[in-house]
């Protein structure tokens, strides 16, 4: 009897099943995806797969999709407004949307400071969350999908250069056999190792430091030692010669274990960090009291 | 190859021709066309030769291009009201085709050349010229226009502008170009970097202000953005997308007569990552018509502020700094930001002005955003610079610096950096000589400490340079000789180097010097035995005529490496060990009018 009962539970669901359609939201999302928000419109950081198999009776392909942001407590940090959702009209089979279709940050209401953040800096802060969507109805009042993932969200800050510091002057009898080049850490220190490469441009006369740094040949183009911030440069050059000009710009470009560089706001500097100038002074040609100016290393 | 150089010679003489026939003609007549200013050429060849002469890894790359000439031409015309600043300093290619490909877009890889567009938007070249008419002035060509520091300043735009003084008023536009389109060209084996591309950058800016020079500045600054999605046939590929950005920024110095000087900018940023992205009015409403806002569009805030007082023997000032951690300005690309702060900084005069001291003390923290991890960043600066003249032959120069940084996260890092510098200079004279003696001792610690894995590197260097200047009274020949001595202790390496050398100058006639300097190094990195470094250059300096002047300097630099680098680590095998021979030709022409 109960064997029975089961059955006839079991083919009723079955029933229901061929009756309604099938809705099966699937969020394939990067669990280290892009800080910018806005960026989740690329692939790189997964997408959403939204598979509709219309059933007998009824067959309605509109959703709505909700999205609840959480912190890593599960405390909600965002959700958006169903009301204001748009409509989506499913094709039969699989549909494919990408993360910021499913993030909907144009509809994703926000408490003050997380907001202030968003508009600031188009990210959140650093830190673990959850992005759970529910799809409903175009009435927005029956759920028929739900998936929630976790994410970690990261930004990263470039390294600042210490040493030359910028507008430095340095003798040109050592400067001519070793220049030392020490910047702080990429911030926060990456799991993966992080590659820093030193690029040493020449201002050539006539030329401004930026002109030099956007378009010459790097005279020093070389990786610092894997987890080391300081690189010692033996430059072999002929600085006290009066025909050169004796100024160069530098930088570091951050690059992650791949090769590839550090995400920053203007990705054109390619991880490159503020570059500074310093000047080779040569101190044999200034004698006395005035070499106090001229051979002064200054932070 | 030097058939082209002699060419470019011609050229020049040819000019120096022009400007002298028009320089007499406008010696003639008063109050008509005037010339000032100068015009040169500069040239550097470069040669590499290894043994082995190829071999994987390569040991050793070219660091130069292999043949570089550069032009400037600087001429100031003036006409009755009218005065005309020209400013022309260019590449033109000799063989190899522009720049090193790996920097950020802006080169070409070998065997593409650039077209006329390209070339005259290219970074490395300036065409400029400033005609000024009363209290016009009109911009064309190449400028670089620096309105403020959080607005625009630092880079070179192609295009056209104004600049209007009348009164106190000033009002200031400027239209170009700050950035060339390059296509994007993917990497093949001769071209490993490939070319990551870059959008034509447009840009337009704007000064409002009211002005007395010398007293007192106070005006508005607006500098906007856009690169342009349809300027390259190959798009860039992701990261790199259009951007949009804006800044307003309100400025005002005052100097008042007591000696005081304030300073105070306050800017905002309007920052679209990604023209691409769908227009939103959220997060970032429209600032209409100026931006409309998208998904990737983000404001955010900046100020700077200074004060300084000076003295007739003393100066004292200190400044405040905050970049909001979505500030950005296109007319600073590569500014820091998401950081606050401050310095302060002195220069006196003590002990009957024999003492001069210069001193600075600061702190920046980072991450005030919390969008690099929960803690903000701190970093110290301190630098201390000490100089006293004892007597008439005793002086020393003392500076100390430190800095520290500290990231406390978990994945912190923290280092800290302590320098000492001492350098005593002797100087002492007979009847038919005077010497200077000097000698610099550098002390330099470097900690840097990471949390996971918990390691502290201690890195601690010493330079010591010991320089002896001769002057002899009735020579025309003066010498100088210098040893240095240098070491570098860290985990894993140990690292000294020991360096001679000896210059000379000598003064053939009041228009001819002749100049010389021999170097050699030992370096070793223990365990190895030393790299031996010869370095040779001569060269000369000629005033040839009356304001036209010819440097010329030719430099050897010969290199063999010591166990450090054995040939058998070479494919192919190479028995012995590397060595390596670089020649650098510089010389340049330059004519003053």
């Amino acid at each position: 009897m109960k064997n029975y009962r089961l059955l006839l539970i079991f083919s009723m669901f079955l029933m229901m099943q061929t009756l309604n359609a099938q809705i099966t939201l699937n969020l394939a999302l990067n669990p280290r995806p892009q800080p910018y928000l806005a960026d989740w419109m690329n692939p790189v950081n997964g997408q959403m797969i939204i598979s509709f198999i219309p059933g007998t009776v009824l067959n309605d392909p509109n959703i709505k999709i909700k999205t609840t942001l959480m912190d890593q407590s599960r405390n909600i940090v965002g959700i958006s407004n169903i009301n204001a959702s748009r409509v989506y009209t499913l094709r039969q089979g699989v549909n494919q949307f990408t993360l910021a279709d499913a993030l909907q940050i144009e509809n994703l209401m926000l408490p003050g400071n997380v907001r202030n953040l968003l508009q600031r800096t188009g990210r959140l802060a650093a830190g673990d969350y959850y992005l759970q969507l529910e799809l409903y109805n175009a009435g927005g009042d029956i759920v028929r999908a739900k998936q929630v993932a976790r994410f970690s969200v990261i930004s990263y800050q470039l390294p600042v250069l210490m040493q030359p510091a910028n507008e430095a002057n340095l003798d040109a009898h050592i400067a001519q056999n070793m220049i030392t080049f020490r910047w702080t850490s990429l911030i926060p220190s990456s799991a993966e190792q992080t590659f820093y490469r030193v690029q040493v441009f020449e201002i050539l006369p006539g030329q401004t430091p930026m002109q030099a740094l956007r378009g010459n040949q790097p005279i020093l183009d070389e990786p610092a030692m894997r987890g080391t911030t300081q690189f010692i440069w033996q430059p072999n050059l002929p600085m006290q010669d009066s025909t050169a000009n004796h100024k160069f710009i530098w930088t570091i470009q951050s690059m992650d274990a791949k090769g590839i560089p550090v995400p920053s706001m203007d990705m054109t500097t390619q991880g490159r960090s503020e570059p500074a100038v310093f000047t080779i002074v040569n101190q044999t040609s200034v004698k006395g009291g005035e070499k106090q100016n001229e051979v002064l290393k200054t932070h | 190859m030097y058939l082209k150089f002699i060419g470019h010679w011609i050229v020049l003489v040819s000019f120096l021709s022009f400007f002298a026939v028009l320089e007499s003609k406008a010696s003639e007549k008063k109050d008509s066309l005037t010339i000032k200013g100068d015009m040169g050429i500069f040239y550097e060849g470069y040669g590499l030769n290894k043994t082995p002469g190829s071999s994987t890894p390569n040991f050793y790359k070219a660091r130069k291009p292999w043949n570089l000439v550069r032009y400037s031409f600087n001429p100031v015309f003036s006409y009755g009201k009218w005065e005309i600043p020209v400013n022309f300093n260019f590449n033109l290619n000799f063989g190899q085709n522009n720049f090193n490909p790996g920097y950020s877009g802006f080169g070409m890889p070998p065997g593409i050349k650039q077209n006329f567009w390209q070339f005259l938007t290219n970074p490395v070249n300036n065409f400029g010229i400033r005609p000024k008419i009363g209290n016009t002035e009109f911009l064309l060509g190449t400028q670089y226009v620096k309105y403020s520091d959080l607005s625009t300043g630092d880079l070179g735009i192609f295009g056209y502008g104004v600049n209007l003084a009348p009164g106190k008023f000033r009002l200031k536009l400027f239209k170009g170009v700050s950035q060339g389109p390059i296509n994007y060209v993917a990497p093949t084996i001769a071209n490993p970097a490939g070319i990551p591309g870059a959008f034509q950058r447009n840009q337009w800016m704007a000064q409002l202000g009211l002005e007395k020079e010398g007293k007192y500045f106070a005006g508005f600054n607006v500098v906007k953005s856009v690169d342009k999605t349809g300027s390259v046939t190959s798009p860039p590929l992701f990261p790199i997308e259009p951007q949009e950005n804006m800044v307003v920024s309100f400025l005002t110095d005052l100097i008042t007569e007591k000696g005081w000087k304030y300073h105070i900018e306050l800017g905002q940023s309007f920052f679209t990552r990604n023209l691409n992205a769908p227009l939103s009015v959220t997060p970032v409403q429209d600032f209409k018509p100026f931006i409309s806002s998208h998904t990737s569009t983000n404001k955010d805030n900046a100020v700077m502020l200074g004060i300084t007082k000076k003295g007739v023997d003393w100066e004292i000032g200190t400044k405040f700094n905050y970049y909001g951690a979505g500030y950005y300005t296109a007319g600073y690309q590569f500014m820091t930001n998401d950081k606050m702060e401050y310095l302060i900084n002195t220069r006196f005069n003590a002990w009957k002005k024999k003492m001069n001291i210069v001193g600075s003390i600061g702190e920046r923290y980072g991450n005030l955003s919390r969008t690099a991890g929960p803690a903000l960043t701190k970093q110290i600066i301190a630098n201390v610079n000490v100089f006293t003249q004892f007597t008439d032959r005793f002086s020393m120069n003392t500076g100390f610096n430190n800095f520290g940084f500290n990231s406390p996260a978990l994945s912190g890092y923290k280092s800290v950096s302590n320098e000492l510098t001492v350098n005593p200079v002797y100087t002492w004279n007979t009847t038919t000589m005077s010497n200077l003696f000097s000698g610099t001792y550098t002390w330099s610690k470097y900690d840097e400490t990471t949390i996971i894995p918990p390691t502290t590197t201690k890195n601690n260097t010493q330079t010591a340079l010991l320089l002896y200047v001769p002057t002899i009274f009735n020579s025309k020949i003066s010498p100088d000789f210098s040893i240095m001595w240098f070491k570098n202790s860290a985990p894993l390496i140990n690292l000294k180097l020991l360096t001679g050398t000896a210059g000379m100058n000598w003064k053939i006639n009041p228009k001819f010097k002749l100049k010389s300097q021999l170097q050699y190094s030992l370096s070793t990195t223990s365990p190895f035995t030393a790299n031996k470094n010869l370095l040779v250059t001569s060269g000369f300096d000629w005033e040839v005529f009356k304001r036209f002047t010819w440097q010329l300097t030719a430099t050897a630099n010969v290199y063999h490496y010591g166990t450090e680098l054995p040939g058998n680590s070479l494919t192919p095998i190479y028995s012995g060990y590397p060595a390596y021979f670089e020649s650098i030709l510089r010389t340049g022409l330059q004519y003053k009018f």
